[in-house]
């Protein structure tokens, strides 16, 4: 259901309203799920896989069995029969790939190097790790695949034999639905190619990383005949992991329950797959009647999750030598992982980063494909920018060669090349549904000024300084559509909310999304508050309980600011209506909704202002007394909403960057971060340059200091802090973050979700800030990560005759 | 994650506690703790699984810094953040406490010593570096009450190798002061900022009163063999005044006799340029040290 | 096992515990004071373990329990004295200096003992002094902020009480 804009609510939307998360946070009284205490729980420990590919031959577990303290272990053997494996429907998109059979504990063999092999249960998290120590595993090793395109060759060790291939999923996303319109798409594409004046072919290479929440995994669960499940889950969509945990454990839906812990360390799409652990640990709970704890350690925590973006591209575009872009031609290889993680699998991130390759930019013709491979290593998680921080580091670096090759300036050829009228459908059919690209684009260019900055330029590289400029843009999603989401996860994509009213006149909003961490009690209670004419401490916000919360898909793909908070003040409309219609009775007056004003804690008649109410006693009045009411109206006041927008929706962001680089060492510094965001009406500034600031800094650190390395033998050596380097706030500039806004015309509040895609132009961005530094050496950077080493290698390879 | 059993924890009052201690366990049962900052990595980890603990924070005779007229001399037990404060460390031994400032983070320099940082000589580690520039001594007691004096050039050995034996206790670690002007500097490179260095150099340089260069020290770590003398880079500098020529000769020197490593970090010709990148910087901020 | 003897947020505390009991785990487990959180596993990196022993921000997960004997242990809970919110506490609520929270008691420790020593820190400074606690949400631009408005405002403070 959707409205236009209310002219009544807008007093608390745009306010930069501190949030009521707070107090108890910079208090230390948050609940996080490791602060949940249930007594009697046992603690659980996982025994991983040493290598990356081997047989299991045996497990001896009788010394960690008579350890005191010890109540139970689990292996793969003997449960395999007990629990169903995966695939499930539930948590598998619609989407032709290959599925591989797997349990929560390895059955029969290993595949990558961290794979849960066996489960301790022992009254003491300390024992639990003692008898971990004495688990016996004999292991018969097996060849390793590492390399993404060596698997994909014939004569490839196959990971999971059953399949027959390590090819998990293939797929055009150019020309059509059919192979014969996509080939002849691919012909015509090759066309253009073929005649056009300039083509830059390059092959773009991201590595191995992702997002690391603070707060790692956990799961915690409490079992009862009469109640069934309760599972504490550390997840982004509570929803989705109580009907899996039903299907998988064939316990019945009613009797299960999932709750996200009120406060969560972080998500960013790492908490959002459906994972083994929950399983497993449900699974023991059930057997054992008793609750059962497994929290992540940091170790396990970076072996497992938070894998993404590693991926080769092999990307060309044609162009004009007037800066008009002709074609595009891009092959992806996605180096996948195992696969065997739920809802994603892996290669639906390189799914949606295919789709979301074309960017902001008009392609006459384009033809994009992509094949995924299986390896052994950890499966790919969803990590913010989910899916497209790979391909639009390379869209944007190309971007910027095809520039250099022309001679013009690169900002210049986005600009000729942005969509500048939307809607918009991307060649490979991704609907833009509205928003002003150029408006936000000059707004940046403007604050950038780049001709001043070719004079400071030229007048550093006198002094041999060399300091250079880099652009890049991202089309992000906002909200994800029932249209997408269905086929790409099996799941709905619609908002839900439930706005229940209580007779003191303060509400209480339900969402079943669950967050962490994006200030969502804060922005719901302003939309709240400024739908009803209230405080937003009135409201209060409760999310991600399937016991309480209406469905939703999970906090995921920015739903709260385009799905969420739409639902939210449609739910809130609903109510106004009835509200109105009683209070117009009562007073004895013809009005309809739009004569009334909701402000100040009052109801008020536009046409006689005498006439009015207080909030709270025409709320008390419909919900305690509900006598001498209209015909056929009841008492009560709850509304739940859901809202599905009329079109797939997206927002917009530019990024402009200044660095200086070191000649002698390749170290480079940014010295300037600015950037021109539309995200829609705004309910908190404040909430969205955190946002900003948080995406932008996750996309510098990815950049340039984490990588995930596996050694030869498929041992992953960065499995702690010390050796997977995150930014820290010594390493990252201020930034500078500025508005051009259009309001999204297809929610009430015209707000757009925003957060999710965002750090994903920032590879780019700085990669070819760094490039720009270095023109007078001609220098192009293909690969992240973004290291002095390889630039300096650079610096030397150019200086050379 | 969790520490190995520990069977035994004491936190003795004085050096004859710690001694007897140590005699009343078999050799590999004791491990001292001084700031943790290391061993403790190592024990949650369980690389060691020491039996008995000897806690060292009860030892207030370790914690003092003694600035006398020729010598100064920094109780094992100093902590970091107390070098960075000190006004002793000015003047020569500003080295030390550029290493001192930024080891790990202000948490870990709250805690971690002087002391606990030589005896671990972690592979890559800023204060031994230092320590071993500017010519420290270490002074240990051993089980059996015989006192010894061991330079920093006999003291480090390799990586967590040095020549303490497992009965001895660090007491101090003492530097002479020069008589004529000197100074010293370190600096370290790392990719995030205060990370174990992957090149870490440090020098020292005393001036004759013609502002000469009379002696000269470097020490080198993030080759992959803990702190190391780099002899080679100090020929050039002697007899100069710090001139740009020199202090070259001098860094090409290091990387035409030392051997850096390929590794995750960096690459050795990588780790070749910083030793000319950082050596250039540090010399010359010795020698500007020492002539003010 | 050991018997200690120490003090926590000015409560006096004697407690029979494992020689091998991490403070962090103390602290969480037995005194039920969960706001001091566990970022890492053995490292000692991330910096949300923060505490003060005896006024010095020191990481929890880096001490054994058993060392806190005899000494005074302050955690996020006990940060402020009367139960409102310190300078610091409420800067990071004005400057949005918080998203998820769970670095949060970390940085709030390591910042109210690094404001003590650096009472007018320049944003280099501020940034430095937090290189020992990780955010993943924030990016660190409103911590600095909220960082150098606490200075302001202690420093205000100070004034009025002068004056």
């Amino acid at each position: 259901m959707t409205s236009a804009q209310d002219p009544n609510s807008i007093e608390w939307l745009g306010e930069r309203l501190a949030r009521k998360e707070d107090l108890r946070l910079v208090t230390g009284k948050g609940k996080y799920l490791a602060d949940i205490v249930i007594p009697g729980t046992l603690h659980a420990v996982f025994v991983r896989s040493e290598y990356a590919h081997a047989n299991i031959t045996g497990i001896d577990l009788s010394e960690a069995e008579s350890m005191p303290g010890v109540v139970a272990i689990y292996t793969g053997e003997n449960i395999k029969d007990r629990i169903n494996p995966m695939p499930q429907a539930i948590v598998q998109p619609n989407l032709p790939a290959k599925y591989p059979t797997f349990w929560p504990l390895a059955v029969g063999k290993v595949t990558f190097h961290g794979e849960p092999v066996a489960l301790i249960i022992a009254r003491d998290k300390y024992i639990a790790e003692d008898a971990s120590e004495l688990v016996l595993v004999d292991y018969e090793e097996l060849p390793v695949v590492l390399d993404p395109e060596k698997a994909l060759s014939r004569n490839s060790t196959v990971v999971h034999e059953k399949d027959g291939t390590n090819e998990i999923f293939s797929m055009t996303f150019t020309g059509g639905e059919n192979e014969e319109a996509q080939n002849s798409n691919e012909a015509e594409v090759n066309a253009i190619f073929d005649s056009a004046p300039v083509v830059v072919k390059e092959r773009f290479k991201t590595h191995r990383t992702g997002l690391t929440p603070m707060e790692p995994r956990g799961v915690l669960c409490d079992w009862n005949e009469s109640d069934g499940l309760t599972a504490y889950i550390t997840t982004q969509r509570p929803h989705i992991d109580r009907l899996a945990l039903s299907d998988i454990l064939e316990i019945s839906a009613e009797k299960v329950r999932v709750i996200a812990p009120r406060d969560q360390g972080g998500g960013f799409g790492v908490k959002a797959p459906f994972y083994r652990e929950n399983i497993i640990i449900a699974y023991a709970a059930k057997s054992l009647g008793k609750p059962v704890r497994w929290i992540e350690s940091r170790y396990e925590s970076l072996m497992n999750v938070g894998q993404e973006r590693d991926q080769i591209n092999d990307m060309e575009i044609a162009a004009d030598l007037e800066g008009n872009l002709l074609a595009l031609r891009n092959k992806g290889i996605a180096d996948n992982g195992v696969g065997t993680t739920g809802v994603y699998w892996g290669f639906v991130m390189p799914f949606l980063g295919a789709i979301e390759l074309p960017n902001a930019y008009k392609w006459p013709k384009a033809h994009i494909s992509l094949k995924v491979a299986t390896t052994n290593k950890a499966c790919l998680t969803p990590s913010r920018a989910f899916g497209h921080f790979p391909t639009r580091f390379a869209l944007e670096r190309c971007i910027d060669m095809v520039a250099h090759k022309i001679g013009m300036e690169a900002s210049e050829l986005r600009r000729n090349n942005l969509v500048d009228a939307l809607p918009y459908t991307s060649v490979t059919n991704e609907y833009y549904d509205s928003g002003d690209f150029l408006k936000v684009w000059d707004t940046l260019v403007e604050k950038a000024d780049i001709s001043a900055f070719r004079k400071r330029q030229s007048e550093a590289l006198n002094d041999n300084r060399y300091i250079g400029i880099g652009f890049g843009c991202g089309v992000e999603l906002s909200g994800v559509a029932s249209d997408l989401l269905v086929p790409m996860e099996n799941q709905p994509g619609y908002g839900a909310a439930t706005v229940r009213l209580d007779p003191r006149g303060k509400v209480q909003v339900f969402g079943g999304d669950a967050p962490g961490g994006q200030g969502h009690e804060t922005t719901t209670a302003q939309v709240v508050a400024s739908e009803f004419g209230i405080d937003p401490a009135a409201v209060v916000v409760t999310t991600g309980d399937t016991g309480t919360t209406p469905f939703g898909s999970g906090s995921i793909g920015a739903r709260a600011g385009s799905y969420f908070v739409s639902a939210v003040a449609d739910a809130c409309r609903e109510l106004k209506e009835k509200i109105t219609r009683i209070l117009a009775y009562d007073l004895k007056i013809e009005a309809r909704t739009e004569h009334f004003e909701f402000t100040d804690g009052e109801v008020i008649y536009i046409g006689d202002r005498s006439k009015k109410s207080s909030f709270v006693s025409i709320v008390e009045r419909i919900i305690m007394f509900p006598i001498n009411l209209p015909e056929n109206e009841v008492g009560g006041l709850d509304a739940t909403a859901f809202f599905e927008a009329a079109k797939p929706m997206i927002c917009f962001n530019a990024d402009c960057c200044v660095v200086e680089v070191n000649i002698e060492t390749g170290d480079f510094e940014i010295l300037e971060w600015m950037t021109t965001e539309d995200v829609g009406n705004v309910i908190n500034p404040m909430v969205v340059d955190g946002q900003m600031h948080g995406a932008i800094v996750q996309g510098i650190s990815n950049a340039v200091f984490e990588e995930f390395v596996y050694d030869d033998q498929g041992q992953q050596l960065t499995a702690d802090f010390e050796n997977y380097k995150l930014a820290t706030a010594a390493d990252v500039p201020n930034i500078d973050i500025h508005y051009a806004t259009t309001p999204c015309p297809h929610t009430p509040l015209g707000t757009r979700g925003i957060g999710e895609g965002r750090p994903s132009s920032i590879p780019g961005a700085l990669t070819n800030a760094v490039c720009d530094a270095l023109t007078p050496l001609k220098i192009e950077i293909t690969e992240l990560p973004l290291r002095p080493n390889s630039i300096w290698e650079k610096i030397q390879q150019a200086k050379q005759p | 994650m969790y520490p190995a059993e520990i069977k035994e924890y004491h936190k003795p009052d004085s050096v004859e506690q710690v001694l007897e201690l140590i005699a009343n366990h078999e050799e590999g049962e004791s491990l001292l703790l001084a700031g943790g900052q290391s061993a403790m990595q190592a024990i949650k980890s369980r690389m060691l699984r020491p039996q008995c603990i000897i806690d060292l924070q009860g030892l207030q005779e370790l914690k003092t810094i003694n600035d006398e007229s020729e010598t100064l001399k920094i109780g094992a037990m100093v902590r970091y953040c107390e070098l960075v404060k000190s006004s002793s460390l000015n003047n020569n031994f500003t080295g030390l406490k550029d290493a001192a400032a930024h080891v790990g983070d202000r948490q870990v320099r709250n805690r971690g010593t002087i002391g606990g940082s030589v005896c671990w000589n972690y592979a890559a580690a800023c204060t031994p570096t230092a320590v071993l520039a500017l010519d420290g001594n270490m002074h240990l007691i051993s089980s059996d009450g015989e006192i010894k004096v061991i330079c920093a050039d006999d003291f480090f050995l390799g990586p967590l190798d040095t020549a303490k034996s497992e009965s001895d206790i660090l007491i101090s670690v003492s530097f002479k002061k020069s008589k004529t002007r000197s100074g010293s500097a370190y600096k370290k490179w790392g990719l995030v900022k205060d990370a174990l260095p992957v090149v870490g150099i440090a020098a020292f340089v005393k001036l004759d009163s013609n502002g000469s260069c009379c002696e000269a020290r470097i020490a080198l770590t993030g080759m992959g063999v803990g702190a190391q003398r780099a002899a080679a880079g100090e020929t050039p500098l002697l007899g100069s005044d710090g001139d740009p020529q020199s202090i070259e000769a001098a860094t090409e020197n290091i990387c035409a006799n030392i051997d850096a490593p390929t590794d995750l970090s960096a690459t050795s010709d990588y780790r070749h340029q910083l030793i000319r990148s950082i050596g250039t910087e540090v010399i010359l901020t010795a020698f500007k040290r020492a002539s003010t | 096992m050991k018997n200690i003897k120490l003090t926590v947020n000015g409560e006096k505390f004697e407690e029979q515990i494992d020689n091998r009991l991490l403070l962090v785990d103390f602290l969480r487990d037995n005194l039920s004071l969960t706001g001091t959180h566990v970022g890492c596993t053995y490292e000692g990196v991330c910096g949300a373990c923060t505490i003060h022993l005896d006024g010095d921000a020191v990481k929890s997960c880096m001490l054994l329990a058993v060392q806190a004997d005899g000494h005074n242990v302050t955690t996020i809970e006990g940060l402020s004295a009367d139960g409102g919110l310190t300078n610091l506490q409420q800067a990071f609520n004005d400057e949005h200096g918080l998203q998820c929270g769970y670095c949060t008691p970390g940085i709030l420790m390591n910042m109210a003992d690094f404001l003590t020593e650096n009472p007018n820190p320049s944003e280099e400074q501020i940034r430095h002094g937090l290189i020992g606690n990780l955010c993943r949400c924030t990016g660190y631009v409103h911590i600095v902020r909220a960082v150098k408005k606490a200075a302001k405002m202690l420093k205000d403070s100070a004034h009025e009480d002068r004056t």
